[in-house]
């Protein structure tokens, strides 16, 4: 009736058990303490990897960082008790930079994409960001959809790195690439007239094209994507996402996301700052 | 150098004066038609110096600051590269065969690397394996105010230290490589006469090489080593890539922010040109005392 093993399977067990759970509280304990929250907290701060991106990060006429990004470290910073320290870097090398700890957090406009999640942790988005084009008059004349653009005759600019380039290739697989370490250096090679058209985040390519009416036009009316965008940490801190996570849903509870999302995005009062 | 005497000018150097000014002016004329270009030089000067509206007080900005970073990162760099260079190049001309192999592998190794290569490798995996573990930033940040801003005049903030110091030991080790190679030439090229020289009046080896070869070879080296102290200040450029905040890595966080990309590329040209400029106008002025003492 009884079965000798599984009687021995189920002592074993009982045996085992608060080892199991003296090392799981072990564990708990460990993670913990190598949080990068605990860090940032021995520290007194927080160093954060970020790069220009306009609106999201810009150095203002002071040289100082201004921005949408910048506002929501501020915050962050302010909210843990501890000082902010900005991290510019070349948006190509900041993942490897955050995963060899050159900082402990990228708020920088990250979108969320699977292949960056394999490489870092996402916390939940604290904002939404989406695909939009400024496209040059005289060479993308009478073009209006994304199949206009989609032919192997079309040049298109992109920032290297960025979900621009991903979204690019992916909608316009036929149209050749053209990749670049900056935005700047892209919209350049527009007002050229050597590419058709820049594909960024929104809403740079809006902004740009009010920038040269005579020059640039906006051929989608809509964003042709939308992408959630998260704050980046190493991976294997529980810790970290748990308490970025309730820190952004309380951002946004508390409205303070959308009131700067709606100065930095939906106005341009901040223009003076930079220029 | 000295006695030579102004030659006159010729019809064919007029005409090559000439034909260069044409050939600036019709690039010029061309770049303006192409490029479709709003120019717009007015904000250039605020990204040197800025007042601060509320105490009315100047403050370095971006460029300006840049400016510095670069100048910072070529002294340091220039200092290590010489000392390791010239220790490198004596092994390699005096050592022994373990002090000539390791001099050669040293050598080899770095001028078959691209620097941006030696620099990237340096920063992701050398100062992350030693400099992050040191701990130099956290050890900076709580210093007292006023040592914090002497390390921050003579190396860089401690947000910025660790970048700053890899970027200054990558390069220092880049150059010292093309610096041993001159130092060894240099010592090489001293005549053996000099040597047998030295000994017949009794100087031992050690003093004939300290007091009779090593002034000659610097001597001889000194051209070559100039112009490698300018190629460091151009090199300083490549350490943008690792965000070092230096004039390239400014120039393009504004170029990002405004969108002027062709006036803050002329005025870092400028920039790095008045460094360079300056250095070789130095060096050569040091030339001719030099020869003229000799």
């Amino acid at each position: 009736m009884f079965n000798m093993k599984k009687v021995l399977t189920a002592v074993g067990l009982i045996l085992l058990m608060p080892l199991a759970l003296c090392l799981a509280g072990e564990t708990g304990d460990r993670l913990s303490k190598e949080s990068v929250i605990e860090k940032i907290q021995k520290d007194k701060v927080i160093r954060v990897g970020m790069s220009t991106f306009v609106p999201w990060a810009m150095k203002d006429k002071q040289g100082k960082l201004v921005g949408f990004e910048i506002d929501v470290a501020r915050q962050l910073a302010k909210d843990m008790g501890v000082d902010v320290e900005f991290v510019p870097t070349a948006w190509s090398g900041i993942i490897p930079a955050l995963m060899t700890g050159k900082f402990d957090v990228i708020i920088g406009g990250m979108g969320i994409t699977a292949e960056r999640n394999l490489k870092v942790n996402f916390t939940t988005p604290y904002d939404y960001s989406g695909m939009s084009m400024v496209a040059h008059r005289k060479k993308a004349e009478g073009f209006s959809t994304l199949d206009d653009f989609n032919t192997d005759a079309v040049n298109i600019a992109v920032r290297m790195g960025t979900t621009a380039e991903q979204a690019a290739r992916k909608f316009f697989p036929h149209a050749s690439l053209r990749l670049f370490e900056n935005e700047s250096q892209a919209l350049q090679e527009l007002n050229l007239g050597r590419v058709h058209a820049v594909v960024s985040s929104a809403p740079m390519p809006v902004f740009h094209a009010l920038k040269y009416p005579d020059k640039l036009f906006v051929p989608l009316e809509e964003n042709f994507t939308k992408e959630p965008i998260g704050f980046a940490i190493r991976k294997g801190d529980p810790d970290a996402v748990n308490f970025f996570n309730n820190w952004i849903i309380n951002q946004h509870a508390s409205g303070f996301l959308k009131e700067k999302k709606a100065f930095w995005f939906e106005s341009r009062d901040w223009e003076d700052l930079v220029k | 150098m000295l006695n030579k005497s102004v030659k006159p000018l010729t019809l064919v150097d007029l005409a090559v004066v000439l034909a260069v000014t044409a050939g600036v002016f019709f690039f010029f004329v061309r770049m303006v038609q192409v490029l479709d270009y709003h120019w717009d030089w007015q904000a250039i000067p605020g990204y040197f110096l800025f007042k601060d509206p509320e105490t009315g007080r100047f403050h370095a900005n971006m460029l300006l600051q840049g400016f510095g970073t670069t100048l910072k990162l070529s002294i340091w760099s220039m200092g290590i590269a010489f000392v390791l260079g010239t220790l490198s190049g004596i092994m390699g001309a005096r050592g022994g065969f373990i002090g000539q192999m390791i001099s050669r592998f040293y050598v080899e190794t770095v001028r078959n690397i691209p620097s941006l290569v030696l620099v990237i490798l340096f920063y992701y995996f050398v100062s992350s394996q030693f400099l992050d573990a040191l701990g130099l930033d956290q050890w900076v940040r709580n210093q007292s105010a006023p040592v914090t801003r002497a390390i921050s005049l003579l190396l860089a903030e401690s947000g910025q230290i660790n970048a700053f110091v890899s970027a200054a030991a990558a390069l220092a080790i880049y150059e010292g490589a093309y610096i041993s190679e001159i130092v060894r030439g240099g010592i090489n090229g001293v005549s053996g006469g000099q040597w047998e020289a030295a000994w017949s009046l009794g100087l031992s080896s050690f003093n004939t090489f300290r007091l009779v070869i090593l002034p000659q070879a610097f001597r001889r080296a000194a051209f070559p080593l100039a112009g490698q102290f300018i190629s460091t200040i151009k090199d300083s450029a490549i350490v943008s890539v690792i965000s070092v905040q230096e004039l390239t890595f400014q120039g393009m966080e504004l170029m990002a922010a405004t969108f002027l990309t062709f006036e803050i590329w002329i005025t870092i040209t400028l920039l790095y040109f008045i460094l360079t400029f300056s250095l070789s106008r130095t060096i050569s002025f040091f030339e001719k005392r030099m020869a003229i003492r000799q």
